[in-house]
């Protein structure tokens, strides 16, 4: 029997809905629905193994081929890069990266230099960066909703799903900056020492996806 | 105040007994190769001028390189890479050498990798360049090196990958599109980022170079790749850079034996001076590629001479690291350690170099202060000999 590839997962709900994808292609997850607190968990019908992580610890995982593949949405992604392969969109996971400000304000009127929030640096960087704009990141770790509010900035790069906690807020989505889901990424060596075994696993992902659509 | 003088800067460390050792047994197995098929040995300074990096063909992103200046005023940078100073040297002091020119060198190259990744930012690198020819038989001695590097580094599995630089310029020639997008494909190909680089490539329209470059990160695997590369894309060069590749495909299977070697036509890496062949080697145990190199015969055109070359380069780190964790070494102490009691210093060392060139040990001096605390001395580092030197030449 060869070593099991090692599959990282984000904790939390991408961790749900691969758990139901791997169900729905004949994988025994008892295990992994049953996990207590451990954190290395058997697929022992697909000799596969679960790790359970954290966004940003998936790409590093698979980074450094101590797990062959890993599922991870975009937001980290674009926020961490790396190297390895993006292989499927799993279509799960779904939202957007956004830059959004008070209601009613006009964010690119004046011409000073505009503060923005953000937990994601690289993705408000990089987004005006490409519009050629200078600005001033403050990184904040908790509800970046609140930074707009205070008057430390003025607006926000983060995440947005349904938009609830904007609105609610008094902030509207100025702009969307790029559409986010969750993605499977595999480590550059394993897919060449293991192509079989992960493009037999991912052809059998993308015809369950295409059931799904 | 010295507030860093403990520690190392990020990216770089001290390696210990057991690392050097596994590394020079490493680059000794490597120097033996390299000279065995007439390479010669060179080294180029660690300080370039910033400016042999930045070429038509090929040019090191600025935020990867360590920089400083000269008393002059002008840039320099450590060097990140050594196949183009190399290139330099050969358009210079060795431009009346005739061809072709084997080099070999080893030695640490410098850049930024990305922080808190466990990377480092300084690698010892080994490799070689053979200069002056385009032939096949170039190719062929260059792959067959490659392979005879990875089975001395390893007792279990590596794999040996081949592809062609040629493939995806020459589809990319026959595409209409910005810089900015042909960066993009490039990369999303690197990455076989199969979601966005059709989204993107959906909206540059459908021609048979697009269906192409859509199925270009695909096309990687066995034998097989050969056969899904034929219905791919059609012209007289693709055509025939296909053949190539297939032939040195099968001439290299054959010596190697199966599942060894592998093709991907997707490889379009950062190695903007390929034209030709690429190669890539893994270990098994290590996420990242251990060899990588390939042709470049537009490079050292940049620098004013226009010859064509071909290279690859070793990780000697990351096989160190391997070579540890496969097979681990006890860094031995000495076979004998000789103490001298007043007045027969000199004779101890006489008897000690005896003893290492006739006998070909270890031979340690004591420093103790008496015969008690050499014995002491000697449990403690695990000596299993010990020499008493005085009148008598006594021996315990």
């Amino acid at each position: 029997m060869t070593k099991p590839l090692r599959i990282a997962l984000t904790k939390g709900r991408l961790e749900k809905d691969t758990v139901a994808l791997f169900e729905k292609l004949g994988y025994d997850c008892t295990a992994v629905r049953e996990k207590g607190r451990r954190l290395i968990l058997p697929i022992p019908d697909g000799n596969m193994e679960v790790v359970l992580a954290k966004a940003a610890d998936v790409i590093t995982y698979v980074e450094h081929g101590v797990c062959d593949i890993g599922v991870v949405g975009k937001d980290t992604i674009i926020e961490m890069e790396g190297k390895f392969f993006e292989l499927c969109d799993l279509g799960f996971g779904r939202c957007k990266f956004a830059l959004a400000a008070k209601k009613d304000t006009d964010f690119y009127s004046g011409f000073g230099v505009k503060t923005i929030a953000t937990k994601y640096p690289n993705v408000a960087r990089k987004f005006f960066e490409d519009k050629n704009m200078d600005i001033d990141i403050v990184k904040i770790e908790g509800s970046v909703e609140l930074a707009p509010l205070l008057e430390l900035a003025d607006g926000i790069v983060d995440i947005v799903e349904t938009g609830v906690t904007l609105r609610e807020n008094g902030l509207e989505v100025v702009e969307d900056v790029v559409p986010i889901s969750a993605r499977l990424i595999v480590n550059t060596v394993s897919l060449k020492l293991r192509q079989k075994e992960i493009e037999e696993l991912v052809s059998k992902i993308e015809e369950a996806l295409k059931n799904n659509d | 105040m010295r507030k860093y003088d403990l520690i190392t800067p990020e990216g770089t460390k001290d390696f210990l007994f057991e690392e050097c050792l596994v590394r020079h047994e490493t680059e000794a197995k490597l120097y033996d190769i390299f000279k065995s098929k007439g390479y010669y040995e060179l080294t180029t300074p660690a300080l370039e001028f910033y400016d042999v990096f930045q070429t038509e063909s090929g040019h090191y992103p600025q935020e990867r390189l360590y920089k400083l200046t000269d008393s002059k005023g002008r840039l320099l940078v450590m060097r990140p890479e050594s196949t183009m100073p190399i290139a330099r040297v050969i358009a210079t002091r060795l431009r009346d050498a005739s061809l072709p020119i084997r080099l070999f060198y080893n030695q640490s190259v410098y850049r930024f990798e990305s922080a808190l990744k466990g990377r480092s930012n300084e690698i010892v690198q080994a490799g070689i360049e053979l200069i002056g020819s385009a032939s096949h038989m170039a190719d062929l001695e260059m792959v067959s090196t490659a392979i005879e590097v990875l089975e001395s580094c390893t007792e279990t599995s590596f794999s040996l990958e081949i592809g062609d630089a040629g493939i995806f310029k020459e589809l990319m020639g026959e595409l209409n599109a910005t810089e900015d997008e042909r960066e993009n494909i490039r990369y999303l190909i690197e990455t076989k980022n199969y979601p966005a680089l059709n989204d993107m490539l959906d909206r540059m329209g459908d021609t048979p170079v697009i269906a192409a470059l859509k199925r270009l990160p695909a096309m990687f695997g066995g034998e097989g790749v050969f056969e899904k590369a034929s219905e791919l894309y059609s012209n007289e060069r693709i055509d025939i850079m296909l053949d190539d590749l297939k032939k040195m495909y099968n001439e290299i299977s054959n010596l190697i034996g199966n599942g060894k070697l592998t093709v991907d036509l997707g490889m379009v890496n950062n190695a903007d001076y390929y034209t030709g062949i690429i190669i890539k080697g893994y270990l098994e145990g290590y996420g990242e590629e251990v060899l990588s190199g390939g042709r470049y015969n537009k490079l050292l055109a940049d620098y004013g001479y226009d010859i064509p070359a071909i290279g690859f380069g070793v990780n000697i780190d990351a096989i160190t690291k391997v070579a540890v964790k496969e097979n681990p070494r006890e860094v031995k102490s000495a076979d004998v350690i000789i103490f001298a009691e007043d007045g027969f210093e000199m004779k101890a060392l006489d008897i000690a170099k005896k003893l290492r060139t006739e006998e070909n040990i270890t031979v340690e001096i004591a420093l103790c202060d008496d015969i008690e605390s050499t014995r002491e001395y000697a449990r403690k580092k695990k000596i299993g000999k010990i020499i008493f030197v005085d009148n008598e030449n006594l021996e315990v």
